[in-house]
């Protein structure tokens, strides 16, 4: 993969989303209206501490939205803009193409989290404590890996169909609560339980809270980690196999362009 | 002359399937077992109806499309299993307002670009000025390409198709869009890029620019291949080879 191919995808796409206005309401409008809307939710759940599902939730949701409709949404623009079959046909990698598109939107995309964080505060001036900044930052990296990875997953898929608007609708909100980004997972039933721990970014969202309450069970957080890692990992290999496969699938199912 | 393109029967089929239950397999044979091959050095024209196989047949010389039987070779590597061995060596232009990024300016387009051929960073720059000023949007190369007119966007195309400097050019109606200006610089620069040993191939509804800038040419229609030679070959005792050209179509319709 070449660092000048990957860079140069990443400051393309950061340039092309933002200048984009549906971008920028998911980035900037979205997590504004999340966070009214899960703080009226826990206003009187008895959680004092409204970083944890207020801040936390609205921001991971934004999160999601932005690389939904950003990282899966991309692959139809470029399809419709004739470049999507420029770019794959270039001698650079086109594995490292997406995923610099990927990180570009994701990294563009943790605004999210601040926009989130801005809002709790000037809004309703409600506590909002971090009680372990250390672990959060290592939890937001491992986090932002997960996303980078599980998009990556899904832009390869969605270079298989034409139908991608479609399929990047339908992943949004499952996700938002399979994962817990809103609630902890252990309200859903049981057996949907099972889908979300295999899920990355549950663990993700997981760790994150730890962080924000205080890790008093540091054994517990890096068990978690370990889970989060080790699927992220799974989920790398599944994409790089999928890459190796949809390129040449592509090619027999002419997908790259629309007639 | 060393032979840059081999086809030889060619044939691509492409399988679409309609409804939600009883789906509905539709089969359209687009290149049905055609046969040519390029010269290095060689301005080559493929003619042809609207949907005689034109753009499928490039598009699985670039690489972009598998073909379902026959041999597709560009500078003797399959365009298919080896396109690794093709991708710097060839680039592409298609007609039309598609093909670039109209939130980006022209240079930064072809700076991306540049980057994803692989082009070294001391090289891109100088490369991308000379480009700029040779299709001519020097002046307006840091607007961003959403604000130009149709026949600029074609011209910023055509800077992209030679961004790294392609042993073979393929060029899909090329000239779709450009004002009288704009298609006689694009003629221009096919013939200098045949000064300098390019090899082009070409699609183009234009048939006096086929008169003027093919060295052979085949003419396709329904995926076959019904004429092929120089332009005095197919032209024969014909006034034009837009007479020719009208002939040999309504005689393989009829």
């Amino acid at each position: 993969m070449n660092l000048a191919v990957l860079c140069s995808t990443m400051r393309v796409q950061m340039k092309q989303s933002f200048a984009r206005p549906m971008f920028r309401f998911c980035l900037i409008a979205n997590p504004i209206l999340n966070t009214i809307l899960l703080y009226e939710m826990y206003r009187n759940a008895g959680e004092e501490n409204f970083m944890a599902y207020v801040v936390l939730g609205a921001g991971l949701m934004g999160l999601w939205g932005c690389i939904c409709f950003s990282s899966a949404g991309d692959i139809n623009r470029e399809r419709y803009s004739g470049t999507l079959a420029l770019i794959f046909a270039t001698p650079a990698s086109f594995p490292g193409i997406i995923l610099g598109k990927i990180i570009g939107n994701t990294l563009i995309s943790l605004l999210t989290l601040g926009i989130s964080l801005l809002t709790a505060v000037v809004l309703y001036q409600v506590p909002l404590t971090l009680e372990s900044p250390l672990y959060f930052l290592l939890a937001l990296l491992a986090a932002v890996l997960s996303f980078v990875v599980i998009s990556s997953m899904v832009a390869c898929l969605l270079t298989l169909s034409r139908k991608t608007e479609l399929y990047m609708n339908c992943i949004e909100i499952p996700i938002n609560l399979l994962c817990g980004f809103a609630f902890p997972v252990s309200v859903l039933p049981g057996a949907v339980q099972g889908i979300s721990r295999a899920l990355s970014p549950t663990y993700a969202v997981e760790l994150l809270r730890m962080s924000v309450w205080g890790v008093n069970d540091p054994a517990a957080f890096w068990n978690k980690l370990g889970i989060l890692l080790g699927l992220t990992a799974l989920y790398a290999l599944l994409s790089a196999l999928l890459y190796r496969r949809i390129d040449r699938r592509v090619r027999i199912a002419a997908t790259l362009e629309v007639a | 002359m060393e032979s840059v393109i081999e086809v030889q029967n060619l044939k691509r089929t492409y399988i679409s399937r309609k409804g939600l239950w009883h789906r509905e397999k539709r089969v359209v044979q687009a290149v049905d077992g055609i046969s040519f091959e390029v010269r290095r050095g060689e301005i080559f024209g493929l003619l042809g109806q609207n949907g005689a196989g034109k753009t499928t047949t490039i598009k699985m010389l670039i690489t972009l499309l598998a073909p379902t039987a026959g041999t597709c070779k560009v500078l003797g590597c399959d365009s298919f299993g080896q396109e690794k061995q093709i991708r710097k060596r060839i680039n592409f232009i298609f007609g039309g307002e598609m093909g670039v990024y109209r939130r980006l300016s022209a240079r930064d387009n072809l700076r991306y670009f540049s980057n994803l051929y692989l082009i070294p960073r001391k090289e891109r720059d100088a490369r991308i000025e000379k480009i700029l000023k040779l299709v001519d949007l020097a002046d307006r190369a840091d607007d961003l390409a959403e604000t130009y007119s149709k026949g600029m966007i074609q011209r910023l195309q055509i800077a992209r198709g030679l961004i790294n400097d392609p042993e073979i050019l393929f060029m899909d109606e090329p000239t779709v869009g450009l004002d009288p200006l704009g298609a006689r610089m694009l003629r221009d620069i096919i013939r200098r890029l045949k000064e300098q040993g390019k090899t082009v191939l070409l699609t183009t509804h234009n048939l006096a620019e086929v008169e003027e800038l093919c060295d052979r040419l085949i003419i396709i229609n329904k995926g076959k291949v019904v004429a092929r030679g120089t332009p005095a070959e197919i032209r024969g005792d014909m006034e034009s080879l837009e007479d020719a050209y009208v002939k040999l179509i309504e005689g393989v319709s009829a």
